[in-house]
């Protein structure tokens, strides 16, 4: 063998054993691993401090984040705006910070009682001013935490129960014992006074769990809100049955988007 | 005259000369290039994806189900931390729909229902997306200005058991903090991974405007409708390593 060809053949050699590192570094990137990285320079990216619900040792239920006390109110949990929005616009931020000046704006607010001699009775109104921003808030709060059962009309056709149907025509053990969500829209529901409904969301009723601990308090009267603008929202009239003068003066609907 | 000299390089060496020469040019670049692409954020922090107590699908749930992220990662909207849900989350469906299944024996254990020791106990979740200890993230913000889950997340709502989609570095987080406008979106379609913004009618319907008057640079709008601070701020030491 001639001198240049061998070094040519080690040249070529070389070349392709220096590829194979980089090779494999792509295999690694595209595959999953179980195991976190490793690190050798550490950086101060531990430090012994306690990052949000973090285990910790030093207490039996092994938490480091200590539980609700009983009793006691997040002072974040009655002011439904952002603090960008709440810097920009201070006047709003006072408007939607609900204080509990009182005994009876504490128990209105909190239980959706009232007392009336001695005794508590459901409030029969909300006792925040709905504004169309407080009903757009139910309606935000609505389609996440009330959909997945009571679907978004509040029909009670929601996803989850949709599936649970599903599981229950293949004949799935795992169905269980799921009852189907109720109509929010029917007399049941209609009936009810706003406290009471409010406290449906917040302690749960029959089948349906307790939402106080997803949901803070103000959100909860939002959705209570929402669910009478969706009521509401179901009582039309056909246009054929309204009296004569309203019939004649009634304008086009607007296309969707257009307001 | 001739003296013999002291020492005569053999003829070997001139091979050499020219071996240590090249391999001091190349060497060291190449070792630049591989260490650059072994030791980027792109190879070590993607696709971690630890193995969790329960066996999870973010794909069924907030994919095929659709729930919100919110539904479970309640505080998102109003704290820093996007926090887990507690047992009491899980059970609102799975006390009735597959109450018994034996991949939610984590969960029964926690609730009080499973093993008696380990009631009341949290599910030793496995934390995926994890941050130095010395940044400062806050959720609150990012979500009340139109950054979505997605943005650093990825399709979660695709993902069987979650794993680290993005790199983390800060290098990664400057892309966006130097020009945060095409990250953002319509603040109610922050926790809606498929968005893709096309749809006229819808997003004019999301921001409260008409086809008509929408704005061009929704990018630009949206800065200055959700108050988004200036590139300076953004970028500045203190924003995220207070």
């Amino acid at each position: 063998m001639k001198r240049t060809t061998r070094n040519t053949y080690i040249f070529i050699n070389l070349g392709l054993a220096a590829l194979v590192p980089f090779g494999l570094i792509c295999l690694a990137r595209h595959e999953r691993t179980t195991t976190p990285r490793w690190a050798i320079i550490q950086d101060m990216d531990k430090q012994p401090y306690y990052k949000a619900q973090r285990p910790s040792k030093l207490f039996a239920d092994g938490r480091a984040m200590r539980p609700h006390i009983p009793g006691t109110l997040a002072q974040q949990d009655f002011i439904y705006i952002n603090q960008a929005e709440a810097r920009a616009h201070p006047r709003n931020w006072a408007k939607d910070h609900v204080i509990l000046k009182n005994k009876k704006l504490y128990d209105s607010i909190l239980f959706g009682q009232t007392l009336v001699s001695g005794h508590g009775q459901w409030l029969t109104q909300i006792p925040i001013p709905v504004t169309k921003r407080f009903v757009k808030r139910g309606q935000t709060e609505f389609n996440i935490f009330c959909e997945p059962c009571h679907g978004y009309n509040g029909k009670g056709n929601g996803t989850v129960n949709r599936w649970d149907q599903r599981l229950r025509k293949l004949g799935s053990p795992e169905a269980g014992t799921w009852v189907p969500p109720s109509n929010l829209l029917g007399p049941g529901v209609a009936y009810l006074s706003d406290g009471l409904i409010y406290n449906v969301v917040t302690n749960g009723v029959a089948s349906m769990a307790s939402y106080k601990d997803q949901i803070p308090v103000v959100d909860r009267w939002a959705i209570v809100a929402y669910v009478r603008a969706l009521e509401k929202s179901q009582k039309v009239v056909p246009a054929a049955k309204l009296p004569y003068l309203i019939r004649t003066n009634l304008k086009p609907l607007p296309t969707p988007g257009s307001q | 005259m001739s003296e013999r000299p002291f020492f005569v390089f053999p003829k070997w060496s001139d091979w050499l000369t020219k071996v240590i020469v090249i391999s001091s040019l190349v060497i060291p670049v190449y070792l630049v290039f591989l260490i650059a692409y072994g030791c980027s954020a792109r190879t070590l922090n993607v696709n971690y994806q630890p193995i969790q107590p329960v066996p999870y699908s973010h794909a069924f749930h907030a994919g095929k189900l659709g729930i919100n992220c919110e539904y479970c990662h309640t505080d998102v909207k109003r704290a820093a931390f996007a926090a887990l849900p507690p047992t009491q989350t899980c059970l609102n469906c799975h006390s009735l729909i597959a109450a018994k299944s034996r991949e939610l024996q984590a969960v029964r254990n926690s609730y009080g229902t499973g093993v008696k020791s380990l009631a009341g106990m949290s599910v030793p979740w496995v934390k995926v997306d994890d941050l130095p200890d010395y940044v400062y993230f806050n959720h609150a913000a990012h979500v009340n200005a139109g950054i979505s889950c997605l943005v650093c997340h990825g399709k979660v709502n695709e993902m069987t058991r979650v794993y680290q989609a993005k790199p983390f570095n800060m290098a990664w987080c400057l892309n966006c903090h130097r020009n945060p406008a095409p990250y953002l979106r319509p603040r109610n379609e922050v926790t809606n991974l498929d968005w893709k913004g096309k749809n006229k009618v819808k997003l004019a319907r999301d921001l409260g405007l008409t086809v008509a008057t929408l704005p061009s640079n929704l990018g630009a709008y949206l800065l200055k409708r959700y108050h988004v601070p200036t590139v300076k701020i953004l970028t500045d030491c203190e924003t995220c390593h207070h």
